[in-house]
Parts: structure tokens; C-alpha cells; sequence
């Protein structure tokens, strides 16, 4: 299908490509479908845009080369309803927040996104009993270009 | 908005497949068990609402320039 989008123009996708949320999101329940479009090769952020809403995109991040120590526990019954197993593991990935400083940037480890990749099913979940938050900072230190030129 | 009142152990139940009981009682804090098909998700309302707010608060369109900066990092 071709997705419009404010944000990368028009994109020609296979249906069979898109990641469905069959639940919606939270905050966006109406929305079942986004094309997974990577940043830059070998980059941990990607973008999340909608099928059917040229306005909504986000931006995701592979969390674990920013937060090493990221562990939970995946429900069963999430296990189940995603079709997940030992030779399909879940990929991992978290919505990320850019506020006016870009260096601020906060990804939300509360509510991973938990995608099955071959059956390209999707759902975000909110972790049980969790020590994690909905903002953490992935550059603490600053941007590490930035260090590297000196920092201003 | 519909108030019922319950003693412990009582139940509500909504539609055909969802069970509220009323499990304990303790001060101010109440205990309550759901019984719901599983593709009902189910949250606390407060966090619900902490994660409907930063997945809207995400979604405000970021200039793509902003992200210029990232190009350089890798999975690395």
C-alpha cells in the first residue's frame, strides 16, 4: 500500500510488511498499523509511522545500546497472544521522546514495544512491579559527537 | 457514571466474560480481582494515563534536522 506521510513523503510498503498493533497503542487506540522504517543502516532508531495517519510517526530506539542492564520479564500470556518462541524471539524496541534539546532525549522503558518480526504482530505493554519510568535519558553524559568536539 | 455497592467477596459482572470481585478490603485500599478475555488489556488507570501522555507528548512531530546529530551512533 502507499502511506502518506508528513514526515518522509509518500512511501510504497507490502501490506504484508507493516507492523499491526491490534490493540492500538495507548493514547492512540485506533491506530493498527505502522511501516517500520530504520534511521540509517546499523542505526539503533527507527521510525514508527502510521498507515492510515500522515501526521503520526515515532521515533524508536533499540534500547540496549544505551541501556545495557535493560531486563524484564515477558508475561506468558503475552508470549502467547504474540506467538513468540524460543527460535522467534521478541524484538525490542521503545518509543523515544525529543524535547527542544535533542541531547535530552528520553526513551520510555516503562512501556516497551514488544514486536513479533515474522508474524509482524506488535503490542505496546507496561511492565508489572517495574524500577523503570516512562523518561530515561539515553545521552546522560551529553551527545557523544558533542564530547568529542570539545563540547561547547 | 453507574456506583455499585459490594461487601468482600461479592462480584460485578460486565457483559458476558468480565468478572470484578471484590477480594479484600484494608483502610482505604480495596483488592480486586478481574476475570476478562485476555485480549482485554487491563491497567491501572494512573499509569494508563502516564503512557497515553508520553506516547501523545512522542508523537509531536520532531524536525528531522533534530536528529541530524544521531546519525553517527550505531548499534555498536
Amino acid at each position: 500500500m502507499l502511506i502518506q506521510s508528513t514526515r518522509f513523503g509518500e512511501i510504497e510498503i507490502a501490506d504484508s510488511a507493516l507492523i499491526r498493533f491490534p490493540a492500538g497503542l495507548p493514547g492512540f487506540p485506533a491506530e493498527h498499523a505502522f511501516a517500520f522504517l530504520p534511521y540509517q543502516p546499523d542505526s539503533p532508531f527507527a521510525f514508527l509511522q502510521s498507515a492510515t495517519d500522515p501526521d503520526l510517526s515515532f521515533v524508536i530506539t533499540d534500547p540496549f545500546p544505551f541501556f545495557k542492564e535493560y531486563c524484564f520479564k515477558l508475561e506468558d500470556t503475552i508470549i502467547a497472544e504474540l506467538g513468540l518462541a524460543d527460535d522467534n524471539p521478541p524484538k525490542i524496541v521503545n518509543i523515544v521522546r525529543i524535547p527542544e534539546k535533542t541531547e535530552e532525549m528520553t526513551a520510555n522503558l516503562l512501556a516497551p514495544i514488544v514486536i513479533n518480526w515474522v508474524s509482524r504482530t506488535a503490542m505496546q505493554i507496561v511492565l508489572e512491579k517495574s524500577p523503570y519510568t516512562v523518561r530515561h535519558r539515553l545521552f546522560p553524559q551529553g551527545l557523544p559527537n558533542q564530547a568529542a568536539k570539545g563540547g561547547k | 457514571m453507574l456506583a455499585l455497592t459490594r461487601k468482600v467477596g461479592e462480584r460485578i459482572v460486565i457483559g458476558d466474560n468480565i468478572v470484578l470481585t471484590i477480594v479484600d478490603i484494608k483502610g482505604d485500599s480495596i483488592r480486586l480481582g478481574i476475570e476478562a478475555p485476555k485480549e482485554i488489556k487491563i491497567y491501572r488507570g494512573e499509569i494508563y494515563d502516564a503512557i497515553a501522555a508520553e506516547n501523545q507528548q512522542s508523537a509531536q512531530p520532531v524536525d528531522l534536522s533534530k536528529m541530524e546529530i544521531l546519525k553517527g551512533i550505531t548499534k555498536g
